[in-house]
């Protein structure tokens, strides 16, 4: 039953839910700042009604329990009986973590497995406990009118059975001889349960195994003028061959609106026999069936049963010679039960009677006194048990919460009306992979129209024919407006803001800080800024670490702080900014920044550079050190109190965005990470170079310079080559020996050698290469099957003329 | 619309929902003497099942859906 098939349905719930997840994490954050804010509380309370809303359409009731006992507690808080506090903010955000914990469960499963029902119960009680705690205090002054009505009508009772038509009764009873197991239901729907999207009427039909059932008013219904349509007064009584499980699964939503009662099919027989009322033994029946303990049922099932057999040996009116034996047997048989119930009257009025039947030589005498009292007995046995049982307790507390609820309900249904006057919504959710597809197309479209050129050169070239030539290249000119256009199109649905990733800010920061005991203050700059969406998505985890290690190492505590006479407070600036063709991202505290000669001795330490680079160094390259895979150690950290973990892992992410990332710190003032990031990924411009015949392209990213070095001026130091560049000592390697071309650099006329020089690892490094070509904008395609296995290329890309150009990794091959 | 609202006729098709509860409603209190005709009809939201079982309408014709004439038979039937 859990299971769904994956449906677009369900993965635009999910897709939903996260959304509203995160926005409800912010809304509640920024209540905390300012708790009394109206607008904030009723947007809440809308997020987690359409959160809980749209998980209903699902099986999830494990979700939409949590949520449910989110939204009330929401609610109180919106009608201003509870007040907005930190520990409701906590268990509310709790409770929100195990929501999206379990939109996790499904998107990876497509169903809550069942061990996450013990969690849901523990958060949406201790929500509802919230709850309980403010109508007990606001109701108790009111109550006890409210608590005796209920208690009243806690009377232990049979199921009615007698509403079954009897022909269906009878036939039950033949089907529970053969090993049927029958229930009975009183199904009671709260009565704002419209507004839950819930319809009783269609789920009492549609009960499993449903073999009978009737609609009864839960109270007289009111004149028409006064019926309120949006609140349910109806109750329902079913009777159903469905397993007990299987109904339990089907009432799963509402367990606590729901009665069920196994049926003994000794009920039923009764009723066979038209002593119906046996086990309706009072007339207050027509309400509802309250719960019956086993016991009480039991007993009371028995007594019935002995009361039928005396009646029906009663109404035998054939006259045997043992008439009087019989029926006195039966006047004993009454006198015992009398007074195993304790109704001690009872013996003198069956010995008149049975005094009776014997003069008139007939049972009716004693049939009609039975007939009386009969109702006397069963009352009896329904009162003893239920003052003597402590059940029904529990009932009677949760009802007594239940008056407050209405008054919620009026804002509900205003909150429902407006919503459903919405306006379609006016952006599209579409498939990332429907996007990922126009792009790939309008990189081909890119490729092909660069073969245009190429025909107008042949059509002039090789056919003489001018006239064609410049027509193709108007064309052509035409076609690569709207194809940049177009990409450009594209390229901004593929945009997304960085607030997505911004958005999980407030509450890291507001977590951690509170863990570590340190007071920040969050500024989100620039939220607005775009992106790729993958460069965005790829943004989070290198954030993320930056920020916690800002808030751990970084950040002072409080009284730290005042000692270095700095506001208690530390501010935690991220910003976003877009520069040209790149998004730059900082993040800036203002807390005890990077010791340069920490970093410096521990990176020497762990012999990450040699003595000369340690002296040569300057303060600024040392503070990037941080960056470097060796210094992110446990014990680096605890002992340079400064950053360093995984620092490595933010490098290595921004760079395979050919991003970068820079530090920048000043002791006692703070630190600023600077991460760079294109602003696509999907256009790489690659710089073309010609060796032995063959073009690369090698990314832009890398290109530092291109320089033509005279033969002369590179030396030979043992087996490797440098030249001196602006006084700078650079090496040297030739990119043929690097790819495996058995050739030598070529060099021009003027014997100068065509040098490259690339960043990589952290250094400059000059490839020497036979010439170069133009820059180029291509689509890179990753290198697929086996060839992916080749890490020096980095991919292909088409290029004009339809041949095939070769990326290098430069990362790879130096 | 599901229900449809005539001079002294009220027509259910196919699903009356919750938000025909109020119109519903309406219709009966400005013409309690309406016919309700359910022939067509195959479910109705609980909403509108106690507007009718409120008004008590002169039921003219019974749901063809026979599972749903008998729910809406017993709560119905004018008594006798």
């Amino acid at each position: 039953m859990n299971t769904l098939p994956k449906n677009p349905l369900l993965e635009q719930f999910l897709s939903e839910a996260r959304e509203l997840l995160e926005g409800i994490g912010q809304k509640l954050m920024q209540l905390e700042e300012a708790p009394s804010d109206r607008g904030l509380i009723n947007e809440l309370f809308r997020m987690v009604h359409t959160l809980k809303g749209n998980s209903g359409l699902f099986t999830f009731p494990e979700m939409t329990r949590v949520l449910h006992a989110g939204e009330d507690l929401l609610g109180k808080v919106r009608n201003g009986e509870m007040a907005f506090s930190r520990e409701l903010a906590d268990r509310l955000l709790d409770a929100m973590d195990f929501v999206g914990l379990l939109s996790n469960d499904i998107e990876s499963t497509e169903f809550i497995d069942a061990s996450r029902g013990k969690d849901s119960a523990r958060l949406s009680d201790s929500l509802r406990a919230l709850i309980a705690g403010v109508s007990a205090s606001s109701v108790s002054a009111g109550s006890p009118l409210v608590a005796t009505e209920f208690t009243a009508g806690v009377l232990t009772k049979l199921p009615p059975l007698a509403e079954i038509p009897e022909a269906l009764r009878m036939e039950a009873f033949r089907r529970s001889g053969e090993g049927e197991k029958f229930h009975w239901i009183a199904y009671r729907p709260v009565p704002e349960c419209f507004f839950q999207g819930d319809d009783p009427f269609h789920r009492a039909r549609q009960t499993p195994g449903l073999l009978w059932g009737r609609v009864l008013p839960a109270e007289p219904l009111p004149p028409l003028a006064d019926l309120d349509t949006y609140r349910c007064s109806l109750n329902f009584h079913l009777f159903t061959a469905a397993f007990h499980e299987e109904l339990v699964e089907y009432f799963r939503y509402v367990p606590d609106q729901v009665e069920m009662v196994a049926i003994d099919p000794l009920w039923l027989s009764l009723s066979e026999r038209k002593s119906e009322d046996i086990c309706n033994p009072s007339a207050e029946m027509q309400g509802s069936v309250e719960e019956c303990s086993p016991e009480a049922i039991e007993k009371a099932a028995a007594l019935a049963r002995i009361l039928a057999a005396q009646q029906q040996i009663l109404a035998l009116d054939d006259h045997p010679g043992w008439f009087s034996g019989r029926i006195k047997a039966v006047a004993t048989v009454l006198k015992n039960l009398a007074n195993s119930v304790g109704n001690s009257e009872a013996d003198g009025q069956i010995e008149a009677s049975l005094a009776k039947a014997l003069a008139f030589s007939n049972g009716l005498p004693m049939l009609e006194w039975l007939n009386a009292h009969r109702s006397q007995f069963t009352a009896i046995i329904v009162r003893q048990s239920t003052s003597g049982g402590s059940r029904g307790n529990a009932e009677e507390e949760s009802s007594a919460s239940d008056p407050a609820k209405p008054a919620a309900d009026d804002g509900i249904k205003l909150g429902r009306r407006a919503e459903d006057n919405q306006i379609g919504p006016r952006s599209l959710k579409v498939d990332q992979a429907k996007v990922d597809r126009l792009m790939n197309l309008i990189g081909e479209l890119i490729v092909e129209k660069n073969a245009l050129p190429y025909l107008a050169q042949r059509a002039e070239a090789q056919y003489g024919v001018r006239e064609l030539s410049r027509e193709i290249k108007g064309q052509y000119s035409v076609i690569n407006r709207i194809a940049d256009e177009m990409q450009d199109a594209i390229m901004q649905v593929r945009m997304m803001a960085v607030s997505i990733v911004f958005q999980r800010f407030p509450r890291l920061v507001r977590d951690t800080s509170r863990k570590l005991g340190k007071d920040v203050q969050l500024m989100l700059e620039g939220e607005q800024t775009e992106a790729d969406k993958n460069i965005i998505e790829a943004l989070a985890d290198p954030l993320i670490h930056i920020v916690r290690n800002s808030l751990d190492h970084g950040l002072e505590s409080p009284d730290v702080r005042r000692a270095h006479g700095k506001p208690e407070t530390g501010t935690l600036t991220i910003r976003a900014s877009q520069q040209a063709d790149s998004v730059i991202i900082e993040i800036v505290d203002d807390g005890k920044g990077i010791d340069p000669a920490v970093i410096k001795r521990k990176a020497y330490e762990k012999r990450l550079i040699d003595e000369a680079a340690l002296e040569r160094m300057s303060d600024r390259e040392a503070v990037n050190l941080i960056f470097a895979a060796g210094l992110s150690t446990a014990a680096v950290v605890s002992d340079l109190s400064g950053r360093g973990v995984g620092m490595d892992v933010v490098r290595t992410a921004v760079e395979k965005l050919n991003g970068s990332v820079v530090v920048e710190s000043e002791v006692g003032k703070g630190t600023s990470i600077r991460i760079s990031l294109p602003l696509s990924m999907a256009v790489t411009q690659v710089m073309i170079i010609e060796s032995d015949g063959q073009l690369f392209g090698v990314p832009m990213d890398h290109v530092f310079e291109t320089v033509r070095i005279p033969r002369r001026s590179i030396h030979r130091i043992k087996q490797s080559m440098t030249a001196v560049l602006r006084g700078r000592v650079v090496p040297l390697k030739v990119l043929n020996s690097l790819l495996g071309i058995p050739a030598q650099p070529k060099a021009n006329a003027d014997d100068e050698l065509s040098v490259l020089l690339v960043q990589a690892g952290g250094g400059v490094l000059g490839l020497l290469v036979d010439g170069f070509r133009e820059t180029l904008g291509v689509i890179q395609k990753p290198m697929a099957g086996f060839l992916s296995s080749l890490s020096v290329w980095s991919g292909s890309a088409l290029m004009g003329d339809g041949s095939v150009l070769m990326i290098l990794n430069i990362r790879e091959i130096v | 619309m599901p229900i449809e609202f005539k001079k002294n006729r009220v027509i259910f098709r196919d699903v009356a929902r919750v938000e025909e509860a109020e119109s519903l409603l309406e219709a009966l209190q400005k013409k309690p003497v309406a016919k309700v005709d359910l022939a067509a009809c195959t479910h109705l939201h609980t909403a509108n099942l106690q507007v009718l079982m409120a008004a008590r309408p002169c039921i003219d014709s019974w749901p063809r859906d026979l599972d749903l004439r008998t729910w809406l038979e017993t709560v119905l039937m004018p008594a006798s």
